[in-house]
């Protein structure tokens, strides 16, 4: 849904071509915040379980909800359990699921376009009518359509978003593979000689998945936001397991004597979503320099 | 890829056709062929949505004994299951069966209640329809004032202060921003009631959420739109005629961006029928949340798909009147029959 609401772009002055894309989107100011923000979130997700002292799942019923202090930097829930080791836990299901979800679509996107643009015919009229009807119903009530048929589950979430994403990319996919392969140093290589599949894998898979990838990013925001939605109404990630949006279900009782369990999982979110959009949108300036209009 | 223009050159009037188009809408086709594919898309969800039931893993008649909370069942109580669910009929019989009942308004029995699927929606449809209707006028007012402004003062602190706001806002999921209007505003401040029970102002604060959401994107879109209006002749002319900015913007590029914003705003629907249960949920609003969310955590599939019908025709419905509206609004739409 992020695809087709976030129209956000506007005329800015052209970036020069990006040597690597690191440098590149190093150069764009938008990209540095989001790649900074997003590494921090990333370390969290890493490092942070292996480097807090407390256990995620483990209560402590003598220190419930202890506000914040030397010992819990983020304080402790109901449960007496450290939040900031559940806030590093639940990167892993928020932040990797998403990741996850997004490998998964880029890669069914990937195969199911390139194989209708290279096979044409028939397969590729089956395949982009399914395409279709997929993109004709609104992607987050496909998402409850496959959960309602799986039942709440964490891995039952990631595979309803990821059928509901699919489409895009596939569809994505097969117009840049189309567009790719009529090129004319495509058309170049193909003269002088290039084995078909070296022309696919030297000049039509890289553009395809530069291209979806560009998409992939533009969508881990809205991914991420879905995840803890779902895990918020209990959907997604079942307890005791710790997840950004299941916390801040936890939190709602408490809010009034302990504020900090909305906040840290709430800004978290938030710095979540924030990072994938800049990176999205600064990954989408890099690729289309001259600025849409 | 077509819609994109090089800066700096005079668009050509093909040009400004494609320009008003959403990119994701490039092929315009005469109205028949839009009801036509409408009517194809209700069809193929219909599919999807009955799909469903055979494909639902485990035997239905246990899920309803379960979602039932039957612990052991008698065989009679099985066997008149069975006879009411009509599983023994070849598939396609199901399917028009299902398809049958569904035109007349039948979606079947809850699993988990027992009752007519459609008694208990039609009981909690019209509060979901007043708030996200509420929360969709909001919006579009709220992203209409915003664009204008920051398109009147482009490049200045008003429109960097809107851009800033649109990001942030973007990065704030809806029920992120709805648990923290509850809690600092309704709580905190003590606005609204904590346990809504369908009061006014319960309503005025989740559909300002809802709007304030959704504003987001379409605030950058609208913005978009209207500067790329505004860098094209028409409004040139205008200029020359001594018309003033703001007279140009409202009178000359508002409605050349009018469309595509119309039509995110219709393709939106579905979302935000989808995304009403979790606002409910938090505000406590006695729509259809709470009954799809406990549909959904039993797998009550009658109720799932009343539900997820109800929404796919809520989207195509409002993506086919923005679609006739459109054609009837731009006549160069019109003659791109070939165009896909």
């Amino acid at each position: 849904m992020i695809r087709l609401t976030a129209g956000g772009a506007w005329p800015r002055t052209g970036t020069a071509a990006p040597d690597g894309l690191l440098a590149a989107l190093w150069q764009h100011r938008q990209g540095r915040a989001g790649l900074l923000l997003m590494l921090a979130l990333v370390l969290l997700a890493v490092l942070g379980p292996a480097l807090l002292p407390h256990d995620p799942n483990l209560p402590n019923y003598a220190k419930t909800l202890a506000a914040p202090s030397a010992e819990h930097w983020l304080g402790t829930d109901a449960t007496g359990r450290d939040q900031l080791a559940r806030l590093a836990d639940g990167a892993h299901r928020s932040l990797g699921g998403a990741a996850l979800v997004m490998a998964l679509v880029f890669g069914v996107g990937l195969v199911v376009g390139v194989v209708a643009a290279v096979a044409g015919g028939l397969l590729d009229i089956v395949l982009m009518r399914i395409v279709d009807v997929m993109m004709a119903l609104p992607g987050l009530i496909f998402a409850f359509a496959v959960l309602g048929l799986l039942g709440p589950g964490y891995l039952n979430l990631l595979f309803a978003l990821a059928v509901a994403d699919w489409a895009y990319y596939a569809r994505l996919a097969r117009a840049t593979a189309l567009d790719a392969a009529a090129r004319p140093h495509v058309e170049a290589a193909r003269m002088m000689g290039r084995a078909p599949w070296q022309v696919l894998i030297a000049h039509i898979l890289p553009a395809v998945a530069w291209q979806l990838a560009v998409l992939a990013t533009l969508g881990m925001g809205g991914m991420i936001a879905a995840i803890s939605a779902f895990s918020f109404l209990g959907l997604g990630v079942q307890v005791p397991h710790a997840e950004w949006g299941a916390m801040l279900a936890d939190s709602r009782f408490y809010f009034t004597i302990a504020p900090w369990l909305l906040i840290a999982p709430a800004a978290l979110i938030f710095a979540a979503v924030l990072a994938s959009n800049q990176l999205g949108e600064a990954l989408r300036d890099i690729t289309t320099p001259e600025g849409r209009s | 890829m077509r819609c994109i223009t090089s800066r700096g050159r005079r668009p050509l009037v093909s040009d400004a056709a494609t320009i008003t188009q959403p990119r994701w809408r490039s092929g315009a086709r005469a109205p028949a062929a839009k009801i036509m594919q409408a009517g194809l898309s209700v069809v193929g969800a219909s599919l999807l949505v009955w799909a469903m039931m055979p494909l639902a893993p485990g035997d239905p008649v246990n899920m309803i004994l379960a979602a039932r909370r039957i612990e052991e069942p008698t065989l009679e109580q099985i066997a008149a299951l069975r006879a009411q669910l009509g599983t023994d009929l070849p598939l396609w019989q199901q399917y028009l069966v299902w398809l049958r009942g569904v035109l007349t308004g039948d979606f079947g029995f809850s699993w988990r209640t027992g009752q007519p699927v459609m008694a208990e929606i039609a009981a909690r449809l019209p509060a979901t329809l007043r708030l996200v209707g509420t929360g969709l006028a909001i919006s579009v007012v709220w992203s209409l004032a915003l664009a204008l402004v920051a398109a009147r003062w482009v490049g200045r602190w008003p429109d960097r202060l809107v851009l800033a706001y649109t990001r942030m806002m973007a990065a704030l999921p809806s029920f992120v921003l709805a648990l923290l209007v509850m809690q600092f505003v309704v709580v905190g401040m003590g606005l609204g009631r904590v346990l809504s029970g369908g009061a006014g102002i319960t309503l005025v604060i989740a559909a300002m959420v809802i709007g304030i959401d959704r504003a987001a994107g379409w605030t950058q879109l609208l913005r978009a739109g209207l500067l790329a209006q505004m860098a094209q002749g028409h409004a040139d002319v205008a200029r020359a005629r001594g018309a003033s900015e703001g007279r140009i913007l409202t009178r000359h590029a508002l409605p050349g961006a009018a469309l595509p914003f119309l039509t995110a705003v219709g393709i939106s629907i579905g979302g935000l029928i989808g995304g009403s249960p979790v606002i409910e949920v938090i505000f406590t609003w006695p729509g259809l949340g709470e009954h799809v969310l406990m549909a959904l955590s039993v797998r009550d599939v009658p109720v799932i798909q009343a539900f997820v019908l109800l929404a796919v025709l809520a989207y195509v419905g409002a993506s086919l009147l923005i679609d006739l509206a459109a054609l009837w609004l731009d006549p160069r739409l019109r003659g791109q029959g070939a165009q896909t």
